[in-house]
């Protein structure tokens, strides 16, 4: 056993240092051309790396200072294009894979809907299948880069008769098609444009543009979501990047206050935690590099980063004190010394709430690994095995019911 | 970077896991009423000697294993796994103590005699406080004028002083802490045995009066955070197969107990604790492999990683150990279950070395020195 990181000379290191001293701002397009992109994915995506090289070269770029690819673009390159590799057509491979991973189209993912997020098979966007087209109709809710994206994929429903998760496919739909409103949703932290509703009235979308077959929706869906790349080694915060507990704690001492009994123990509490998560991470990295099996660390991981990210944020943000309430610190008599080493997690704090939520609640989280790790009995929906556009019709009423 | 348990190291948990379902009988101890003194310690030791347990961490030359602190943490998870009552963890800390303090002639005499003969140790440095990293001991040595040390007073909260054939003791000489052996046979020595909650251990006050103790050259400010971080590791990585053992245990109960037509399982409140009792038993599994390798590595590396995986352990133990009860309801709280068991374990291995907050201020002080010192 050795938890030793690739020396700094290691060859591996040296050559993507190297090319990083020869391209210094290389720009997306001549990432993915050098296989950085999507390095673990096969070629000529990728470099068919093992994760220790895909390790390195996350390292290498964050050290170089570039802003990694799947932040621009995460929804091809952390979730859905690996659906491509594996089900898509040669032809929608060719016309939608490289602009994807060169970031030369944004992609954004409409799954959820006013009234199916956590259960996501509930969804009521329906696509109607016209000859040699579909048509589209429904309300998708949260969709990230909705107002930035060329592309969409979409969930929808191509057979209400079927039970609410075999009637669902999913589509690549063009964002720019007639019939397609973006209204941007206003979040908590004040930044408006972070999601996004989008409204289909009956937008045409090809019959090629089907992913898979009519009916895999979620099936796909399914894989899209777990499929999320998870940054490797970062002890970070939230999502695999954001603040970490070891920048919290030197900002702590740096600013003097680490000295607090209070804040040293429930800081050193969040370091261990932080420490853990990057080793977890190393766990699951290693097991993959061997072969192995790997054991419930990933999604354990995930489910103790959310709420770790989110106390590692509150502690900075209470050792600023009443002037952390402030949004524009600027204004305050204070010395840049006195405004502490956090000023620039102030937006990360006040959008934290979101990392228990987004891409499936924590309670949702919890509920999948009690089932899938301990084989607890699975939740019941009393839907699950009803004909979608029976549901509700039959049940008997509340008023009946009570 | 390699992070996975080798075949040789799931071979030997597999051989330790076995043996230990096999040999371990906590029955005695789950009748009303039963002290450590039921606990089959004997009996079990006498079946780890035959398998060379004693030797593993004597080295090769002393006629020992010589095996890595992660064989070490592998085996010690499976013992707290099954709660074995045996005096491994005082002949390990006596082990580490010969091997951080001892001279070449004391290694010489009495490691082999460990790896071969299954000598038990007990490492006894605390004074009334039961602070086993204090400065100061209740034991006081002095020089008499044959040239041998005199040792009177009392060490405090000894594991495995009970039966000990040789024992480390701390005492004050010439105002400064040192390390002196003691054999058990020893004229002066009287063992008082502690009604120690924590029935699968023996713990015992030892009284010294005018024992002949043979003075170890290890001084004590540099023979004690070797020997705290490997006991640090020691005692997370018993509570790390602690928590296996509750989370499989109670994991396997709620799917049989049946309440309001549905398995208990069933229902979120206990998915979600069960949950947050795996996601802490793989915490704390992964802090302690990570303590065991840091400690081939730099001693601040060692400190970090093992007061980590204690601090850790020990609220993920006492969180399971009490949700576990919770969870098996009324019966969990009977003393005929097993459930008591791991709860006081819990407790013990938290408070043996000093709670988890005075691990956590080890940590903050060491990045404080870090931090000063730039890198
Ligand atoms: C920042 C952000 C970005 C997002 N981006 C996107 C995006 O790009 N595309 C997209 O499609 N969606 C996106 N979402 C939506 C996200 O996937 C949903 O918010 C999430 O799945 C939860 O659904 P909901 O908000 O409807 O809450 P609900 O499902 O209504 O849940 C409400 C509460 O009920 C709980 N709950 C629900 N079901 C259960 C259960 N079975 N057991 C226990 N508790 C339960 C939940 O945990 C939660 O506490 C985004 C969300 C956020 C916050």
């Amino acid at each position: 056993m050795d938890f030793d990181l690739p020396a700094e000379d290691d060859p591996r290191r040296l050559e993507v240092r190297a090319w990083l001293q020869a391209n210094p701002k290389p720009g997306y397009a001549l990432l993915f051309d050098q296989g950085y992109t999507v390095p673990h994915w096969p070629r000529p995506w990728g470099l068919g790396a093992n994760p220790e090289l895909q390790l390195i070269i996350d390292d290498e770029l964050a050290r170089a200072g570039i802003r990694a690819p799947h932040h621009k673009n995460p929804v091809p390159i952390n979730n859905c294009g690996q659906s491509l590799l594996r089900h898509g057509t040669p032809e929608q491979q060719e016309r939608f894979l490289k602009p994807a991973l060169a970031c030369e189209e944004v992609w954004c993912m409409l799954f959820s809907e006013p009234s199916a997020g956590s259960d996501v098979g509930a969804l009521r966007t329906t696509a109607r299948r016209e000859g040699d087209h579909y048509v589209i109709r429904g309300q998708k809710m949260w969709t990230s880069l909705a107002d930035k994206a060329q592309i969409g994929v979409l969930v929808a429903r191509t057979d209400p008769s079927a039970p609410k998760h075999a009637g669902l496919s999913q589509f690549l739909v063009d964002m720019k098609s007639p019939g397609i409103t973006i209204r941007p949703i206003a979040d908590m932290s004040g930044e408006s444009g972070e999601y996004n509703e989008v409204f289909f009235d009956d937008v045409i979308v090809p019959a090629d543009r089907l992913l898979g077959k009519e009916g895999d929706g979620w099936k796909l869906s399914m894989q899209q979501l777990q499929t999320e790349r998870v940054a490797l080694s970062r002890p970070g915060a939230i999502w695999g990047s954001g603040p970490s507990a070891r920048e919290l704690v030197d900002g702590l001492v740096a600013a003097g206050r680490f000295k607090n009994p209070l804040v040293r123990d429930e800081a050193v509490g969040l370091w261990i935690e932080g420490e853990i998560l990057r080793l977890l991470a190393l766990r699951s990295l290693s097991d993959r590099m061997n072969a192995r099996e790997s054991g419930p660390e990933g999604a354990v991981r995930k489910m103790v980063a959310a709420p770790h990210g989110q106390r590692v944020l509150d502690l900075a943000k209470r050792s600023q004190g009443v002037a952390g309430l402030v949004k524009n610190r600027d204004v305050l008599p204070m010395t840049q010394a006195e405004r502490g080493p956090f000023s620039n997690w102030d937006h990360a704090f006040w959008w934290s709430p979101a990392v228990t939520l987004g891409v499936g609640t924590q309670e949702v989280l919890k509920n999948v690994v009690a089932e899938r790790v301990l084989g607890l009995p699975r939740e019941k929906d009393p839907t699950r095995h009803t004909p979608f556009n029976q549901i509700g019709k039959a049940q008997p009423t509340q008023k009946e019911a009570a | 970077m390699n992070f996975s348990l080798s075949e040789d190291h799931t071979v030997l948990r597999d051989a330790a896991a076995d043996f230990l379902r096999d040999q371990v009988d906590l029955a005695p101890l789950l009748v009303p009423g039963a002290d450590a003194q039921q606990a089959p310690y004997d009996a079990l030791w006498a079946k780890l000697c035959e398998l060379g347990w004693p030797a593993m961490a004597v080295p090769e030359a002393h006629g020992g294993l010589g095996m890595s602190e992660i064989d070490v943490a592998i085996v010690l998870r499976e013992c707290g796994r099954t709660l074995a009552p045996t005096p491994l963890l005082g002949t390990l800390a006596g082990t580490w103590a010969l091997l951080a303090a001892g001279s070449p002639e004391q290694q010489t005499l009495w490691l082999p005699q460990v790896a071969e003969a299954g000598l038990r140790m007990a490492l006894a440095t605390a004074p009334a406080s039961g602070d086993a990293g204090a400065a100061d001991a209740d034991v006081m040595a002095t020089l008499h004028a044959d040239g041998s040390y005199r040792l009177s007073g009392s060490s405090h909260f000894v594991i495995d002083a009970p039966g000990a054939q040789l024992l480390v003791v701390a005492a004050m000489l010439d105002g400064a802490k040192r390390l002196f052996l003691v054999q058990g046979e020893a004229d002066g020595i009287e063992t008082e045995w502690l009604a120690w909650r924590d029935i699968t251990r023996q713990v015992a006050h030892v009284h010294v009066k005018d024992a002949v103790g043979d003075l170890m050259p290890g001084d004590w400010d540099s023979t004690w955070p070797t020997l705290r971080n490997r006991l640090h590791l020691a005692l997370a990585a018993e509570s790390a197969g602690g928590l296996q053992a509750v989370l499989d245990d109670t994991t396997a109960y709620v799917k049989e107990r049946v309440a309001f037509g549905r398995p208990i399982g069933a229902y979120q409140s206990i998915k979600h604790g069960l949950a947050d009792m795996l996601a802490q038993t793989e915490c704390t599994q992964t802090a302690v492999l990570y303590a065991a390798w840091a400690q081939s590595q730099d001693e601040r590396t060692a400190t970090l990683a093992s007061a980590m995986a204690q601090a850790y352990a020990s609220e993920a133990y006492r969180d399971a150990t009490h949700r576990s009860i919770q969870m098996f309801g009324a019966i969990g709280f009977t003393w005929e279950m097993k459930n008591h068991l791991y709860f006081k374990r819990a407790r013990a291995n938290a408070e043996w070395l000093g709670s988890a907050a005075e691990q956590r201020e080890l940590i903050a002080r060491t990045l404080e020195t870090a931090h000063a010192t730039p890198h």
